[in-house]
């Protein structure tokens, strides 16, 4: 039987009996449908805004002191859409409507050359006062048509189209905003994932290992392929359930709400994928070392330290340089297998790595998982078979097959 | 032939195995014997690669135990181990697939030594939820769910109701004659010789005592126990070629060497007085292996104290 085949076998089981536990398949599920729902928010957002627009165009009131022709009433209507037109004696009466508080009336016209707009407290403008504004602009260029002999221009001139606007420079808002966004989502996923199934591999080789059947497994199977196939099998949970979790939402973010995407987004997400597959490969060969000396879960978390404390390290710098991408320390956390895949994610989300320095500090990071499995071999040869009390880490290094 | 040459193994200052050398042939039922602490599990463990041995060598059919031949052995280790949570055939049919067997194959197995130790009624269920001594049987099937050439078991009785003895005892003859090495640990004497044909007794990591038990038994001599009329004055003018081995207010026991007459202790007896009871009967294991082993206070003590250190 060639070893492919017995890490496939052992692989295989760690899958199956994930898949039979009720709590894992309804948690995973769940987390999609709360995804699912999540990407959904933006549309049912949308939904509701235009039931906002359409409240808006009910028509508005405006007060109107003497006169107001065609062309100024076109202008009006341009600008505010439809207009009931309320009309009053004198300014006087305009500014009692519009300070009155029951009144609905927000803007008056004065003649068609003044215009007046109630105050509005509180800290920003509000729109009144927008409105007014773009009013008091429309009338004035109504005016400066019909000076200048124009006036059948008019109304084109108040409904052009604007020409078209393209953002230049490489800080195209949009994509800087994407790769904030994925730096910060990136790093917590990746971390959050990494620790999580890291914990879930180190919980089954202590479960074999606390119930004996280890020694009836090293009989028939090689110790490197036991701990490869325990590797894979969860590298394989862990895609399954990122992929139900991810991807029905990501499909519904597509499909549904395309332009709310930000530019960008797509690769940076692949990205991520990537940069967690190679980081779960090295950490969960550190883990399944480090797993294998201790019997007992409850010992799982102080073996783990060494671990643990490197994804902290990870995590913590990969936050710090989102603000400073490109700064000398990230540079070096990026190459650093350890933090490179916090940190190289953050730089391609947010700074300028060049190619160089992305495939190298990835061709880096896969000669430390090659190190980490040789390492972790070793150490799980060492460990695996001791039951009992927690075995040193030196001496599990020394000894090998006990 | 599963043959153990000059095999060493320490654990730190504790020498397990020391020069320890035994065979045991296809078809043989071997019971592996010593007292605690003898170095029985760490030699089983040697053979089935769980261990490595610091010197010497296991071969089987004169070729390294390699991969290959683990995978035709099964093995009941001493502490037991199966998956709490997987079920009965699930667990058989995954550690036969893990010996190399095709999955259906694996699965008609399972079933059919779940059948043979009458577990019938659980191959569903998970192992955690069976009794101790049915979590045995299950642990026997896994060690023969690939139909092993050998068979290496570390004190498959310990724990088993006199029922399920009689099931191990069968199962073992069986395969034994099936053509299977089969070695197993024990400490029951009076099971291993009604069991095996042949024993290996170890002490303090070697081989003490080896082979045939009825060859065992008859080079050790016969007991001769006579009760005559009179007392027992006539134990103290037997000759050289018997030696008395107890006196009691009625009778006396006396051991003849191999092949020896019983008639020459006999007229002497009967001149002392009228026979009331006379039966000649051959050594029990027990004794060989008591005898064999030597157990005095001391060798005792010290092997509690190295126990207690491992502990
Ligand atoms: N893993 C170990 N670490 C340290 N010492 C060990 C280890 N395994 C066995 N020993 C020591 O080696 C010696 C032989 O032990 P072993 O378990 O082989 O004896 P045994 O014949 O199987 O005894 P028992 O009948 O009690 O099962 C003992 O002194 C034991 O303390
Ligand atoms: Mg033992």
């Amino acid at each position: 039987m060639s070893a492919v085949r017995t890490v496939m076998l052992i692989a295989g089981r760690e899958v199956r009996q994930r898949l039979r536990s009720k709590l894992f398949i309804w948690t995973t599920v769940l987390i999609s449908v709360l995804m699912v729902g999540a990407s959904l928010i933006p549309t049912i957002v949308s939904v509701f805004s235009i039931d906002d627009e359409v409240v808006d165009r009910e028509p508005l009131t405006v007060a109107v002191v003497g006169d107001l022709d065609d062309a100024r009433t076109d202008a009006l209507e341009a600008q505010l859409g439809p207009v009931d037109f309320d009309p009053v004696a004198d300014t006087q009466a305009a500014s009692e409507l519009l300070t009155d508080p029951d009144s609905s009336v927000f803007l008056a016209i004065i003649d068609g050359r003044e215009v007046l707009v109630v105050e509005e407290t509180g800290p920003f403008v509000g729109p009144n006062r927008g409105r007014a504004l773009s009013i008091a602009e429309a009338l004035a260029v109504v005016d400066l048509l019909e000076t200048a002999g124009a006036s059948e221009i008019v109304e084109q001139v108040l409904t052009v189209e604007p020409l078209p606007v393209q953002v230049v420079g490489a800080d195209d808002p949009e994509e800087e905003f994407a790769g904030i966004l994925v730096a910060n989502i990136g790093v917590v996923f990746i971390f959050g994932l990494l620790m999580f199934y890291a914990s879930m591999i180190v919980n089954g080789i202590i479960e074999e290992k606390g119930s004996r059947v280890v020694e009836l497994l090293v009989e028939a199977v090689p110790v490197k392929q036991l701990m490869s196939g325990k590797v894979l099998g969860m590298g394989l949970i862990a895609i399954g359930q990122a992929t139900v979790m991810f991807v029905p939402a990501a499909t519904v973010l597509v499909v549904v709400n395309r332009d709310l995407i930000p530019a960008g987004v797509g690769r940076l997400a692949v990205m991520t994928v990537v940069w967690f597959l190679l980081g779960y490969a090295f950490y969960s060969l550190l883990c399944a070392g480090l797993g294998s000396l201790v019997s007992r879960p409850e010992e799982a978390q102080a073996v783990l330290t060494p671990a643990t404390m490197l994804a902290l390290a990870g995590y913590f710098i990969g936050f710090a340089s989102i603000q400073a991408p490109d700064a000398t320390w990230s540079v070096v956390a990026g190459w650093l297998p350890p933090t490179a895949p916090f940190v190289m994610l953050v730089r391609q989300a947010v700074g300028d790595p060049s190619l160089f320095e992305v495939l190298g500090s990835m061709v880096l990071l896969l000669l430390a998982i090659v190190g980490a499995a040789l390492a972790a071999a070793r150490i799980y040869e060492g460990g695996i078979l001791r039951v009992g009390a927690r075995v040193k880490m030196r001496e599990a290094w020394k000894s090998r097959a006990l | 032939m599963l043959e153990f040459r000059d095999l060493y193994r320490s654990f730190g200052d504790v020498i397990a195995l020391d020069g320890l050398s035994f065979t045991v042939a296809p078809g043989e039922l071997c019971g592996f014997l010593g007292p605690n602490g003898a170095g029985k599990t760490t030699a089983m463990r040697c053979a089935v690669g769980v261990i490595q041995p610091d010197g010497g060598s296991i071969t089987w059919q004169d070729g390294p135990i390699d991969l290959r031949v683990r995978r035709r052995t099964g093995y009941m280790p001493e502490e037991r181990g199966l998956y709490p949570k997987m079920r009965v055939h699930e667990q058989l049919v995954y550690l036969g697939r893990l010996h190399e067997m095709a999955t259906a194959d694996a699965a008609a197995s399972a079933s059919h030594w779940i059948d043979r130790l009458g577990l019938g009624d659980r191959s569903d269920s998970p192992v955690e939820e069976l009794s101790l001594g049915n979590q045995q049987r299950v642990q026997l099937a896994a060690s023969l769910v690939h139909d092993p050439e050998l068979l290496v078991l570390d004190e498959p009785f310990s724990g088993l109701d006199p029922i399920a003895t009689d099931v191990m005892s069968d199962v073992l003859l069986e395969r034994a004659r099936a053509g299977v090495a089969v070695m197993f640990s024990s400490h029951q004497l009076d099971l291993v010789e009604d069991l095996c044909e042949t024993v290996a007794v170890i002490s303090k990591g070697r081989l003490v005592l080896g082979g045939n038990v009825a060859e065992l038994k008859a080079s050790r001599g016969r007991r001769l126990r006579i009760e005559v009329d009179g007392g027992t004055a006539w134990s103290q003018r037997i000759g050289v070629d018997a030696e008395v081995v107890s006196v009691d207010e009625v009778g006396a026991t006396v051991l003849l060497p191999p092949g020896a007459d019983a008639a020459p202790v006999l007229d002497i007896a009967q001149q002392q007085g009228r026979l009331l009871d006379v039966h000649l009967e051959q050594p029990r294991l027990s004794e060989l292996f008591r005898n064999a082993v030597g157990t005095t206070e001391d060798t005792l003590g010290d092997e509690f104290q190295r126990r207690s250190e491992v502990r």
